[in-house]
């Protein structure tokens, strides 16, 4: 059984009120290539229409069907004849999983790494030798503290720490 | 003509040698690229956005307030001008996004308005295929290219502006301005599937195989790219794929860049062709295309 929650329901809809025009056509599903690829598996329309519900523990909690298998390919945003901004009501979605430490490891790896040397992949000492060789200058990245300082106050900091645990 | 440069994460820290192709054509048409201190990540919009959206705005519009000075940048990569078209689109129609923005910036003594110009390099390349045209030394021949436009290259329309989200014809002009054939072929509209391998690998694997597939239907013989987060999908993950499925695809993944350079005149040697993983140079000799 699932459980309306209304707060939920409130919060997306204060975040993107387009939600509400949504007819449940199902265009974005029709255009959708992680649906065509998992054979209507993942499925855009479901997500959207669980949003309106404001099922919250299927979206966040349960994650069915799964938010973190959209590709952002902004196909269905496209399409969409209502202009529903899906893409962005997943990543309000996905922000809510992350809060609660429900999302695919790799996205940990990134954010910490970001928060480690302000950018996802730091320069290895093999990197920077062949950045030689190829004539490319050494780039001086942002400073660390500003980084983290920033990071800090969006409360990114506390929530990579806790780890992405849904696989 | 001037732009600021924003390099990103991936094309500088993992694959340099499509930078150098990169900066090589700009040097070539008289474009200058300034290198600007202190950039950090974007961030990803496939990776940090999905996790935090404040996070990426506020990121976003620090990277953005150090290009103010000169009012214009471009990146080599479409994440990267996804992000800033992004961040800036938010800043400059949204007020609450600005406010939430400078918010947090001003706890490090920076702020940012929305007035800078993003562009990708393929769209600065098609604005000015003129000079391209002049500069071509060496046709591509023999070249039947799969032009992957990739997703962030052109949508959401609204925020990138540039080209038909769904049928676009920028990076085909400047193909076909190399002398190369570009081939059309099923599902060339569809994302390569690259995001979602911090997912499902599985799930990444079987949309490139889509696309291979209906590559190697339509006869094409190699594919460009103008995103490393495609790039790395095609060039990387072919390997992973043939092992997978006991398939055997060895198609050359380009850059644009690297096309172009090459029809500019420059060397497999100067441009780093050593470091892909399907060799150039086996490609070049099959299509007896002398470099």
């Amino acid at each position: 059984m699932s459980i309306i929650n209304y707060e939920f329901r409130n919060e997306v809809l204060k975040h993107n009120a387009s939600l509400n025009y949504c007819y449940q056509c199902s265009t974005c599903s029709g255009g959708c290539p992680v649906a065509l690829a998992t054979e209507g598996k993942y499925n855009p329309r479901k997500i959207i229409e669980e949003a309106i519900l404001g099922l919250q523990d299927k979206l966040v909690e349960k994650q069915d069907p799964n938010p973190w298998l959209c590709s952002t390919c902004q196909k269905c945003v496209e399409l969409c004849p209502q202009k529903v901004e899906l893409t962005e009501i997943f990543t309000l979605i996905k922000n809510k999983c992350f809060e609660k430490g429900l999302y695919p490891e790799g996205f940990s790896a990134q954010g910490q790494a970001v928060f480690e040397n302000s950018v996802a992949i730091p320069y290895s000492k093999a990197i920077l030798t062949r950045r030689e060789q190829l004539g490319l200058p050494v780039i001086k990245l942002a400073p660390i503290d500003e980084i983290k300082s920033i990071l800090k106050e969006t409360n990114f900091d506390k929530n990579i720490l806790k780890g992405g645990v849904k696989e | 003509m001037a732009y600021d440069l924003f390099l990103g994460c991936v094309i500088p820290a993992r694959l340099p040698y499509l930078e150098a192709s990169s900066r090589k054509v700009f040097e070539k048409l008289g474009i200058e690229l300034t290198d600007v201190d202190g950039f950090s990540c974007c961030p990803d919009p496939t990776g940090i956005e999905l996790i935090d959206h404040k996070s990426w705005l506020a990121l976003g519009a620090r990277n953005l307030s150090l290009c103010s000075n000169n009012g214009r940048v471009i990146s080599f990569c479409s994440g990267c001008v996804e992000t800033l078209k992004g961040v800036n689109y938010a800043i400059k129609n949204d007020p609450h996004a600005k406010e939430e923005a400078n918010t947090i910036l001003q706890k490090i003594g920076k702020s940012y308005d929305g007035s800078v110009e993003v562009k990708h390099f393929a769209q600065v390349l098609y604005e000015n295929l003129d000079k391209v045209n002049e500069k071509v030394e060496k046709y591509l021949e023999g070249f039947k290219v799969a032009v992957h436009y990739g997703c962030h290259y052109l949508r959401p329309s609204e925020i990138i502006n540039w080209d038909d989200p769904f049928e676009p014809v920028t990076i085909d002009a400047i193909v076909k301005a190399l002398g190369a054939e570009s081939v059309e072929y099923k599902l060339k509209m569809e994302c390569c599937g690259n995001p979602v391998e911090k997912s499902d690998k599985d799930l990444s694997l079987l949309m490139i195989d889509q696309k291979f597939k209906a590559i190697q239907e339509a006869g094409a013989n190699c594919v460009v790219v103008v995103c490393p987060a495609c790039y790395q999908q095609y060039e990387f993950n072919q390997r992973d794929l043939n092992k997978k499925n006991n398939t055997n695809y060895n198609f050359p993944i380009f850059y644009l860049s690297e096309l172009v350079a090459l029809a500019f005149g420059y060397k497999p040697e100067e441009l780093g062709f050593k470091f892909h993983r399907a060799k150039p140079k086996v490609f070049f000799e099959q299509i007896n295309f002398s470099v």
